[in-house]
């Protein structure tokens, strides 16, 4: 009896932590955009979400959203596979074995504000430039920080993926005995490139595919690193919301918590469809 | 790979910690220097001799994610295992990912009016609690795949025997998972210690953690002052990652 009872209340205190504050949130949210609750609060309207989705600002952030972490997340991956690739052990072993962890150790705050000091117009980069007759003032220095093509932010995001993705593929490589499959299909006549590109890469990325969803997602909602680095122009979705909200104009709020709702139905929607692809494939297997 | 590029690579490595460290030393850096023209410890003695407030960020940053890490640590250990030996595991375990779907400083805007409402708002408590809706998921999942039918029947044999299921826990179930429990607790703490967007929010600035103190430096255009709070943010979890291969070594 008491066995059950501390079993409702574990469960109990899972579902307080874990889904009703998102449940909570997102219904806050979505009451305010609708007008039903708040200080300017005036009854049910859908003025707020048609403002938002006919705003090409609101379509503009969500597609630079998906750019940064789509090219991040690429470019990270491309890189880790290919230093895995490689030399598989040098990361699982050795003194890069601890080095490559040391990366994860810097905060999101603390990359941005590296990358503004290192690729800003005033930034090292730009210096070292200068000194060696590269540039002659600093205007001249390419705007790689808080630039339209969200350069700055890209970077810091592959910076801190990158050893990520390479210490995950390094392990997976080992776990899945990829070596061995890989000495099995140049035994069976395979060129480098074939087992390269129709044997690892798909393996790691099938295997991890649920990790690198989840990084995308991460890179997708980031605040810190486009708060320091980012456009004024063209935002990111957090930046965009928490401005909105933060703004002395009541009127932003209602568009700010649609933005939120609108964000967190896409993101649920790529959830499904992962955990859908997932299933998947697992019944395949 | 070749030891060129071994040693290339751990150059690349450690290039940020070395300029972030060579800024936090640094007093006069016009352009177009490369180096700083003046070297100092001062910006290190101000940690020291507790102005700035900087020693006092360093304080509150340990107590918060130390807070953060033990309550949510322990809270997850005990809850999934009443999920991982539930039927419909799969699916209460898919709860767990919630606050994932939200990046946090969204999640902090839209729960904002509840913290307000709960007289948590600006508060080191609501900081905390705040802090615990994020971790807290993350410890369930990290947990999930620890509990096996073996550690059931180790617990099984343990009541069989006439102990209580605390003493399960005391003398079975924690020793065993020490090294899990050690984990977990580490990476909860680094996730404490990095947060800067969620801890603003909820915290309105009055929580002075120091992520919020490297933002407001940056702000304030003193890059000396806050390349020295990036160094300390950095340092913990480097110290944890030199001890945790320490620990490594000794025990292969």
């Amino acid at each position: 009896m008491q066995q059950r009872w501390a079993a409702y209340g574990g469960r109990s205190l899972f579902v307080l932590l874990s889904a009703v504050p998102i449940v909570a949130g997102v219904s806050y949210a979505l009451l305010y955009s609708l007008g039903l609750t708040g200080v300017l609060s005036e009854g049910f309207t859908l003025a707020h979400w048609q403002e938002v989705l006919g705003d090409a600002a609101f379509w503009r952030t969500l597609g630079f959203s998906l750019y940064v972490a789509a090219v991040s997340i690429g470019v990270a991956l491309g890189l880790s596979l290919a230093l895995v690739l490689r030399s598989p052990q040098a990361f699982t072993k050795g003194a890069l074995s601890f080095f490559i962890y040391l990366p994860l150790s810097i905060p999101a705050i603390v990359m941005a504000f590296f990358i503004f000091q290192w690729l800003g117009k005033g930034g090292w980069l730009s210096r070292l430039s200068h000194q060696l007759g590269l540039i002659g003032a600093l205007e001249q220095f390419p705007d790689w920080v808080n630039d339209n093509y969200g350069i700055g932010i890209i970077v810091a995001h592959v910076i801190m993926a990158t050893p990520f993705f390479t210490i995950f593929f390094a392990n997976l490589y080992q776990n899945e005995r990829l070596g061995e499959y890989l000495h099995l299909a140049a035994t069976l006549g395979a060129k480098r490139r074939q087992r390269i590109f129709r044997v690892a890469v798909p393996v790691l990325l099938r295997r991890g595919l649920a990790t690198v969803f989840l990084y995308f997602m991460f890179v997708m909602g980031s605040y810190e690193i486009p708060l320091l680095v980012g456009s004024q122009s063209v935002q990111m979705v957090s930046i965009r919301t928490i401005q909105r909200l933060q703004r002395y104009n009541l009127g932003d709020i209602p568009e700010a918590y649609a933005i939120s709702v609108a964000y967190t139905v896409m993101v649920v929607v790529l959830l499904v469809g992962l955990l859908w692809y997932n299933r998947k494939q697992m019944g395949r297997a | 790979m070749s030891r060129f590029t071994k040693i290339a690579l751990i150059g690349l490595i450690l290039f940020p910690f070395a300029f972030l460290l060579m800024l936090s030393l640094g007093k006069q850096w016009p352009y177009p220097a490369i180096f700083p023209e003046q070297w100092s410890l001062s910006n290190w003695q101000l940690v020291l001799g507790g102005s700035e407030g900087l020693g006092n960020s360093v304080l509150v940053s340990v107590l918060l994610s130390l807070s953060v890490a033990t309550l949510s640590t322990s809270l997850s250990f005990w809850v999934s295992r009443h999920i991982a030996y539930h039927p419909k595991r799969e699916a209460w375990l898919s709860l767990a990912y919630f606050p994932y779907v939200f990046a946090p400083v969204i999640l902090a805007a839209c729960l904002q009016f509840f913290f307000i409402v709960a007289g948590l708002y600006g508060t080191f408590g609501g900081v905390l609690v705040a802090q615990l809706f994020i971790t807290f998921p993350y410890g369930v999942i990290f947990f999930s795949s620890f509990w096996n039918e073996r550690l059931r029947s180790m617990e099984e044999l343990v009541k069989t025997l006439g102990g209580s299921t605390a003493q399960a826990y005391a003398k079975v179930l924690v020793p065993v998972a020490k090294g899990a429990l050690m984990t977990c607790f580490f990476q909860l703490f680094l996730i404490s210690w990095f947060e800067y967007g969620l801890t603003n929010l909820i915290g309105v600035g009055k929580v002075p953690t120091l992520t919020l103190r490297v933002f407001q430096y940056v702000s304030e255009a003193n890059i000396f002052l806050a390349a020295l709070a990036s160094c300390l943010l950095i340092l913990p979890p480097v110290a944890l990652l030199w001890l945790n291969r320490a620990v490594v070594f000794r025990e292969g």
